[in-house]
């Protein structure tokens, strides 16, 4: 016991057993004010880039027979912190800056959706798991 | 003298420490170029030739559109013998252009972020309005 305490101590002592708590924002989050008055049927994709600047991604969304397609936009940030613990004295995310994993399913956003006519049809905030369900990756079929 | 220089050497190794680090990919994008952009006369030729090679070209049935953009990131972390804390403030720059089957530009949104990051701790407040009016007023032609 008094060994194991020891070795800790010489671990907390030479930095490579340290607690840290980290935060890391990336962009802002969309301002409700700005979003609400939105009007699904009237606002056209000119307005609302005009209300909201530009979104993050912009994806192809109900593709015609005659080749005419829609377009959904996508507004993203992450607002992350929380405590834990670096064993190795370094940290991994500072390499791991900027670039939204869009497979993170936590990460909130929110998505306006323009028919053909590029006149808003529907808007949502959410996660991008609820956003984007159908952009995830299947998960693995168990083996047999 | 011996135990006087022990002692400093032992309290140097108690200091907290600082660090400060900032990156950031591509350039923040020109809001005087972004400007000039006029939809129903600008082509994707033009736009490229403005703003060069965009980062994404997606697919909308016969439109397309491109995006621009560019990040700024902020580290902060306070060192100190058991425990670190760390912050990551990152903003982009977007901007998005839209073109129909025409190669001719319909619709554009931009949005600035990339001066508004901030050196702080993890329990400051990185997104008040104060301090991005403060950043806004920095970046001339920046309105959002």
């Amino acid at each position: 016991m008094k060994g194991a305490a020891a070795a800790l101590l010489a671990l907390l002592a030479a930095g490579c057993v340290q607690g840290e708590y980290n935060r890391i924002t990336v962009d802002e989050p969309l301002r409700e004010e700005l979003v609400a008055p939105l009007r699904p049927g009237m606002d056209t994709l000119a307005h609302c880039l005009a209300q909201l600047g530009a979104p993050h991604r912009v994806f192809e969304y109900r593709v015609g027979q005659d080749g005419t397609s829609g377009a959904a936009l996508l507004w993203v940030w992450r607002e992350a912190a929380g405590w834990g613990v670096d064993v190795s004295g370094g940290s991994d995310e500072a390499s791991a800056s900027f670039s939204f994993n869009l497979a993170d399913t936590e990460l909130p956003g929110c998505v306006l959706w323009f028919g053909p006519d590029l006149v808003l049809e529907r808007w949502q905030r959410g996660t991008l798991g609820d956003l984007l369900p159908g952009r995830q990756r299947p998960s693995p079929q168990p083996a047999d | 003298m011996k135990t006087s220089r022990s002692l400093l050497f032992s309290s140097l190794l108690l200091l907290p420490a600082c660090a400060l680090a900032r990156q950031g990919t591509n350039e923040p994008l020109d809001a005087a170029v972004i400007r000039s952009l006029q939809p129903g006369k600008t082509t994707a030729r033009e736009v490229v030739e403005r703003l060069g090679a965009p980062t994404e070209v997606v697919q909308l049935g016969r439109r397309t559109a491109y995006r621009y953009d560019a990040s700024a990131t902020k580290s902060t972390a306070l060192i100190l013998l058991l425990v670190n804390f760390a912050n990551q403030d990152t903003r982009t720059d977007r901007l998005w252009v839209f073109f129909d089957e025409n190669n001719l530009l319909t619709h554009h949104g931009a949005w600035y972020g990339t001066h508004r990051p901030q050196y702080a701790m993890p329990w400051e407040d990185v997104h008040e309005a104060e301090d991005n009016a403060e950043a806004d007023a920095e970046r001339p032609g920046v309105v959002q």
